[in-house]
């Protein structure tokens, strides 16, 4: 019975091979990570940027699992991942979404009608913003506040057209932000420039304007993401975004450098500062925060250690002392993460 | 418990397979390199030279940076690294490299060199692209931490510089393989009585 279930397998596998002559084999990709962080006011959240928001605790970050397939000219991803990161920490439903057992990061199919000129339907990553929701994707483990404040993930359509391979154009219309479906139809536009002036630069000049459902106006983001690689170990990296929302509706702006420097391939050390703003509605006063955020990267084959450590010092936190009652202008925290790439 | 013998009999045989291969060696500088001078009596450089010119017009990764006259050709070429199991697999990294075409009168030599490998990381849409723009020379000694996988980047360089050399050579034999024969469905007639 054993023999006939190794034939069986070794026949599904020729036969599959014969089906998939023109496509190229099924990709498997994703990450796991966890962490232990500890607040010096002893707060949990206190720091209010997403994810990692446990206080003296290991915590689960998420288990992210992605599909990704092209045959031919045409691809689809299928990115879906299991745990707070990816779950209630990354959609703006809350912990109270109990229906919510995972969330999906990515799910879109392409066709490239040509080699310059491509499009994609589905629930994509956002374009706008320097850092992502996979931990893989970052840095530093904890997220910046242009991060947390910005689009996560953009539903819609998108076409493509590569000029040349320095310069490409992107525009699409939108969902709003972070939702699988629109309440109020299609009803952003967005946009992204991007260019390679020399190697090892890029940037990205990006828009995303629309009214979302229920919005007093109509809010559009502008954001700038460039990062240059001067050296072999040194990578300078800027996120610079306005985000406005009419009629008095507040919005936020603010700027993120990143400086990292690999002393060998294994081990790396970065500094993110960034200064943010809240813009206050109806009147009320802006608030503003700035955060520096030293880590560490040790990496050996597909683990990642990254300890970390960060000071946030501003009004527009809204930390707490260790009373939790009292406000504090400051808040700090240290804390240890291992990410596993596959 | 048979099956199970005969099953890790034939994985053992496949890893026997996939394990064979070439061994890069290292050139005057120090840097590794696949070598190969091959003989082609009765054929001229001028057609040579157009053989590998044919090649490297249609070759996806390849791009012809430099020719000094008919005798020496300058290419940049990379290889995909993939992480493979079963019928799955991922891009863990791309090796970049510069290869280098002599032509002589019967013969020609090439050699593929200055080889850097390129991690990928996934972006934010679930692609896998570069990590950076600035690699690593595949001669680095990585330290103990990355041991192991720098040994795999090695070994999959040694294969795809293997597979690399065998279509150039067939390329420049101008051999080309037998066109596999397209069988015809067979036609089968439901009106034949004698079923």
């Amino acid at each position: 019975m054993k023999l006939k279930l190794v034939f069986t397998a070794v026949s599904l596998s020729f036969a599959s091979l014969s089906y998939a002559q023109e496509a190229t084999p099924l990709e498997i990709s994703g990450s796991v990570d966890t962490y232990y962080k500890y607040d010096f006011n002893k707060v949990p959240n206190n720091i209010k940027t997403s994810f990692a928001n446990d206080h003296n605790s290991v915590s689960l970050g998420m288990i992210d699992l992605a599909l990704k397939k092209t045959t031919g000219k045409a691809s689809f991803v299928g990115e879906l991942s299991f745990g707070p990161r990816g779950q209630y920490r990354s959609l703006v439903s809350g912990d109270d979404n109990t229906g919510s057992d995972f969330n999906i990061q990515n799910l879109y199919a392409s066709y490239a009608f040509t080699d310059k000129f491509s499009m994609t339907a589905g629930f994509m990553g956002t374009f706008v913003g320097y850092e992502v929701i996979p931990p893989t994707g970052n840095f530093n483990y904890s997220t910046s506040y242009l991060f947390s404040a910005g689009p996560f993930q953009n539903a819609g359509i998108k076409g493509t057209y590569a000029f040349t391979d320095k310069i490409s154009l992107m525009v699409g219309l939108f969902n709003d932000w972070n939702v699988y479906q629109d309440m109020n139809g299609v009803s952003h536009i967005g946009a992204q420039l991007a260019v390679s002036p020399v190697e090892g630069w890029s940037a990205y000049l990006n828009v995303l304007s629309g009214k979302s459902d229920g919005a007093v106006g109509t809010g559009t983001i502008l954001d700038l993401t460039t990062s240059y690689q001067a050296t072999e170990s040194i990578k300078i990296g800027l996120n610079a975004a306005d985000y406005s929302v009419d009629n008095d509706g507040g919005g936020y702006s603010g700027a993120a450098l990143y400086l990292q420097n690999a002393f060998t391939p294994a081990i790396s050390l970065g500094i993110r500062g960034e200064y943010f703003n809240a813009k206050g509605t109806d009147g009320a006063a802006d608030a503003d925060v700035t955060a520096i955020t030293l880590s560490g990267n040790l990496k050996s084959g597909g683990l990642t250690f990254i300890p970390e450590v960060r000071f946030d010092n501003g009004d527009a936190g809204g930390f707490l002392k260790k009373n939790l009652i009292d406000a504090s202008k400051n808040a700090s925290q240290f804390s240890l993460a291992l990410v596993y790439a596959f | 418990m048979k099956s199970l013998a005969l099953l890790g009999l034939l994985l053992s045989f496949g890893t026997a397979v996939l394990a064979q291969g070439i061994k890069l060696s290292r050139d005057e500088r120090g840097k590794l390199m696949y070598y190969e001078v091959v003989d082609k009596k009765d054929t001229a450089a001028s057609v040579l030279a157009a053989r590998a010119k044919a090649y490297f017009d249609v070759a996806k990764d390849l791009k012809v940076v430099a020719a000094t006259g008919d005798s020496l050709r300058t290419v940049q070429g990379k290889f995909v690294i993939r992480k493979t199991a079963f019928m799955l697999a991922r891009p863990s990294g791309e090796v970049t490299y510069n290869m280098y075409l002599g032509l002589r009168e019967g013969k020609y030599r090439f050699w593929l060199t200055d080889f850097v490998f390129i991690p990928y990381q996934r972006d934010r849409y679930g692609n896998f692209v570069p990590s950076t723009t600035i690699g690593t020379p595949l001669e680095t000694e990585p330290g103990k931490l990355n041991a192991a996988e720098w040994e795999s980047y090695v070994s999959a360089t040694e294969k795809s510089a293997a597979e690399f050399a065998r279509q150039f050579k067939q390329q420049m034999s101008a051999v080309s393989p037998a066109a596999p024969q397209k069988k015809e469905a067979p036609v089968i007639s439901t009106q034949d009585k004698k079923w």
